[in-house]
C-alpha cells in the first residue's frame, strides 16, 4: 500500500512536471525568487530543463536516370538545455536521420559436430543516430565562458545555424553538406574545448567569438560489405574498407596533433553582421608516417537591406600533400585489393578492397542566399493565416558554387606501390529558386527548383547524394519539404 | 622582488575575488524590479509603485484592444511605476512577461502619456539561445511605436537569427503593456 501510495504520488509529480512543459510553464522563475521561496518542485525542474526538437520531411523528383522520385523522412532531432544552477549549463543534440529502426538478433546455438552462431543487423536504409552536440558551458562573464564536449566546430555559418527549420530551401547547401568543402560534412562535430563570449560595443555593436581545441578530422576506415550474384561471372562477397576523412574519435585520438577551430563575428549593427572563421588540424593518423595538415578558413554573413535578406558563406579548404598520403597509404595497404582465383573456387569469389576517398588537393566555394519575407494582410483572414501570430510567404533564391582542384578520382596499387593516381578539376554549380511558407517562425513548407549542373565533364563523384551516371552533367529537380521545430 | 609563483598566486586570488560580483550570463536576471524603472524612464526623479491585479474585466479590455492576435501568458497582476520629474509626469513602467520559446521573458516597458513606447528594458531571460535581444540595439527599435504598430519581425522589427520567437514575444509582450496603459490611464481606444 505504502508503495502504491509513493508511485501514485510520484507519477502525479511526473505528470505535473510533464504539463507544465506541454503548457509552456506559465509563469516560472524559481531561480530569481528570494532565496528562501517555495517553489513547486515542477516549477523548479521545468525551470532547468528545457525539452525541444526539430525535424524535415521533403519529397524530391528528378530528372537523373538512377532517381527515384519518393518521401525522405530526413531528420529528426531531440534537444535538451539544463541549468542545473544559474552559471551551469549543459547542451545536447541528437539526430535521428532517416532513421526508422534498428534491430540486432544474435543467438548460439551447438549443433551436430560444432558450434554456430548466427548474427544480423536490421535497419532502415541510410540511417544515422548521430550526437550532433554535447557540451557544457561554465559562465564567468558575457565576454569569456568556458565550454567543452562535443562542439559544432565554427567554420561558416550554416554548420552553426543547421537547423532545417530555420531555412526556406529543403536541401542544405553544397558547401557544407553536398559536396563539403568543410572537411567534413555538415553537421560537423568534434570533441574538445575552449572559449566562447560576446560583447556590445557602444549601442549598435556586437561582437561574438569562439575559440576550441579539438581531437579533430582525421583519416579514418569504414567497412562495407557487399553480395552479388553474377551471372555467368562468380558469386561475390566483398568486404571494402573505405578510409575518408571524418570527424575526430570520442575516445582516444587517432594522431597526437590537436585541431584548433575559432569564428570571430562582428555585427556593426543589427542585421549585418560578418564573420571570419578558420580550422586547422593533422588529418593522418599515426598509422601513417606522413604527418599533414587540413586547413580551412571561411568568411561568410547577413545584411538586412529594407526587406530583402542576403546571407552567404564562402570556405577555402586545403588538404596538404594528399599524393604523400595517398604513397603512404598504398605502402601500408600493399596491395589495393584480393580475391580468392577462380582456379581455387569456381563458383564463389571473396574479396577485400581498400579504397581512400573524399580528399582533394583543395576545394573552395561558396553560397549567397536571397530572400524577401512577406505577408499581404489580404490573407489574415484565410486558411493560411488564421489563429497565427506572424506568418510570413518567402521568396528565395540560392545560387552556389563548389570548385574542385586535383579532386582524387582513381588511386590504385599493388605490392606497396602507387599505380594509378588520378585526379580531376570541376566546377559544380546549382541554382535554387524556392517559395516557402512560415505560419509560425519553427515552420516552414517550402518548395523549390534546383537545377544542378557542370559545364565540363560528368556530375558523377562529386555529390554525396546525386546518383548520377558518367554521361550525365545537369539535373533539374524538385523538392517539397516540412520542417518544423518545437 | 616578487616571485613569477607569487605573481601568479596573486593574479588568480585577484581574479577569484573579482569575478563573482561581475558574472553575468547570456541568461539570467539582468535587472531587479527596484532598478527597472529607472531603465526605461533614466530622467525621473520620482516612482510610485502601485499593483493592478489582473481581472477577467482588465483582460478583455486589454484583448479588445490588442485584436486577435493574444499574449502567450496572462499575468496574475501588473506591477506599474509612474515616472515623474519632479511634478512632471514622465509616463508608466509597466512589468510584463511573455514566453519566448520555452521560458517567459520578463521586461519592463515605460510608456510615454501620449501613448508611445519610451523604452524596453529586459528584466530576466531564460533561452539559452537569442539573449542578444537584451541589447539596447535591438530595444531601442521600440521607442516611439504606439499600440497600432504590429512589433513583428520582418514587419516593423528587425528579426534577430536564431531568436524570432523571442522577438516576437517581446512585440506582443509591449503591445500588451500599451494596451494596458491605455485602459489604465489614456481611456481612449488606443492612438
Amino acid at each position: 500500500m505504502h508503495g502504491g501510495h509513493r508511485t501514485q504520488g510520484i507519477s502525479r509529480q511526473l505528470a505535473v512536471m510533464l504539463g507544465s512543459f506541454v503548457i509552456g510553464m506559465g509563469l516560472v522563475h524559481a531561480q530569481d525568487k528570494p532565496p528562501g521561496t517555495p517553489v513547486p518542485l515542477a516549477t523548479a525542474l521545468a525551470e532547468r530543463v528545457n525539452l525541444g526538437g526539430y525535424g524535415s520531411v521533403k519529397y524530391e523528383t528528378n530528372d537523373l536516370k538512377e532517381s527515384n522520385n519518393g518521401f525522405d523522412f530526413r531528420r529528426f532531432i531531440l534537444t535538451l538545455n539544463a541549468r542545473p544552477v544559474p552559471r551551469l549549463h549543459f547542451n545536447f543534440e541528437l539526430e535521428f536521420e532517416r532513421f526508422t529502426a534498428l534491430e540486432l538478433e544474435r543467438s548460439v546455438e551447438a549443433t551436430a559436430g560444432g558450434l554456430k552462431v548466427e548474427q544480423a543487423v536490421e535497419g532502415s536504409n541510410k540511417s544515422e543516430i548521430k550526437l550532433e552536440q554535447a557540451w557544457v558551458q561554465y559562465d564567468i562573464v558575457p565576454w569569456l565562458n568556458l565550454r567543452a564536449g562535443a562542439l559544432l566546430v565554427p567554420v561558416g555559418r550554416f554548420n552553426l545555424l543547421h537547423d532545417d527549420n530555420r531555412w526556406n530551401i529543403p536541401r542544405r547547401p553544397l558547401v557544407d553538406r553536398g559536396a563539403p568543402v568543410l572537411p567534413v560534412k555538415g553537421t560537423w562535430t568534434e570533441l574538445g574545448a575552449g572559449i566562447a563570449g560576446e560583447t556590445a560595443i557602444g549601442r549598435q555593436g556586437l561582437v561574438r567569438y569562439e575559440i576550441y581545441v579539438m581531437n579533430g578530422v582525421v583519416l579514418d576506415a569504414e567497412v562495407e560489405e557487399i553480395v552479388q550474384t553474377r551471372d555467368p561471372r562468380r558469386d561475390k562477397l566483398e568486404l571494402e574498407a573505405e578510409f575518408r576523412p571524418v570527424g575526430g574519435p570520442f575516445d582516444k585520438d587517432l594522431n597526437a596533433g590537436k585541431a584548433i577551430a575559432g569564428r570571430v563575428l562582428v555585427s556593426p549593427s543589427l542585421g549585418y553582421e560578418l564573420a571570419v572563421s578558420g580550422y586547422v588540424g593533422e588529418y593522418t593518423p599515426d598509422i601513417l608516417a606522413a604527418d599533414e595538415y587540413v586547413w580551412s578558413i571561411g568568411l561568410d554573413g547577413k545584411a538586412t537591406l529594407g526587406g530583402l535578406e542576403i546571407e552567404g558563406e564562402y570556405v577555402f579548404t586545403r588538404w596538404k600533400n594528399i599524393k604523400r598520403v595517398a604513397r603512404d597509404f598504398a605502402r601500408i595497404v600493399r596491395d589495393k585489393s584480393a580475391d580468392t582465383p577462380s582456379s581455387a573456387s569456381p563458383t564463389f569469389e571473396a574479396e577485400i578492397e581498400f579504397e581512400l576517398i573524399n580528399l582533394a588537393d583543395s576545394k573552395q566555394g561558396y553560397w549567397i542566399e536571397l530572400r524577401y519575407p512577406f505577408w499581404p494582410a489580404a490573407l489574415n483572414q484565410t486558411v493560411l493565416g488564421k489563429g497565427f501570430t506572424n506568418p510570413q510567404l518567402v521568396p528565395v533564391l540560392r545560387w552556389e558554387q563548389v570548385f574542385f582542384n586535383d579532386l582524387l578520382t582513381d588511386f590504385a596499387f599493388k605490392g606497396g606501390a602507387v599505380t594509378t593516381l588520378a585526379t580531376r578539376n570541376a566546377t559544380l554549380n546549382r541554382l535554387s529558386v524556392g517559395f516557402a511558407y512560415r505560419p509560425s517562425p519553427l515552420w516552414v513548407i517550402s518548395l523549390a527548383y534546383e537545377y544542378t549542373f557542370v559545364e565540363n565533364g560528368s556530375l558523377r563523384g562529386l555529390t554525396n547524394f546525386l546518383p548520377a551516371q558518367e554521361n550525365e552533367s545537369k539535373v533539374h529537380a524538385f523538392l517539397m519539404g516540412i520542417a518544423f521545430g518545437f | 622582488m616578487l616571485s613569477r609563483r607569487a605573481f601568479a598566486l596573486g593574479l588568480m586570488t585577484h581574479a577569484a575575488g573579482l569575478l563573482p560580483s561581475e558574472v553575468q550570463a547570456q541568461e539570467g536576471v539582468f535587472l531587479t524590479e527596484a532598478a527597472a524603472p529607472a531603465a526605461v524612464f533614466p530622467r525621473a526623479t520620482d516612482f510610485e509603485r502601485t499593483i493592478v491585479p489582473s481581472t477577467p474585466e482588465l483582460r478583455a479590455q486589454i484583448q479588445t484592444r490588442l485584436g486577435a492576435l493574444r499574449p502567450s501568458l496572462w499575468e496574475e497582476e501588473y506591477v506599474i511605476f509612474t515616472a515623474k520629474h519632479r511634478a512632471m509626469l514622465l509616463g508608466y513602467g509597466v512589468i510584463v512577461e511573455e514566453i519566448g520559446k520555452h521560458q517567459p521573458i520578463t521586461f519592463i516597458v515605460g510608456v510615454r502619456p501620449d501613448g508611445k513606447v519610451a523604452e524596453v528594458a529586459i528584466m530576466a531571460y531564460r533561452e539559452p539561445y537569442g539573449g542578444e535581444v537584451r541589447y539596447p540595439r535591438f530595444l531601442a527599435q521600440y521607442t516611439g511605436k504606439t499600440l497600432r504598430d504590429p512589433l513583428l519581425p520582418y514587419r516593423d522589427i528587425h528579426n534577430i537569427t536564431g531568436a524570432t520567437l523571442s522577438c516576437q514575444s517581446i512585440g506582443q509582450g509591449v503591445r500588451k503593456a500599451l494596451a494596458l496603459v491605455h485602459v489604465l490611464f489614456l481611456k481612449e481606444g488606443g492612438s
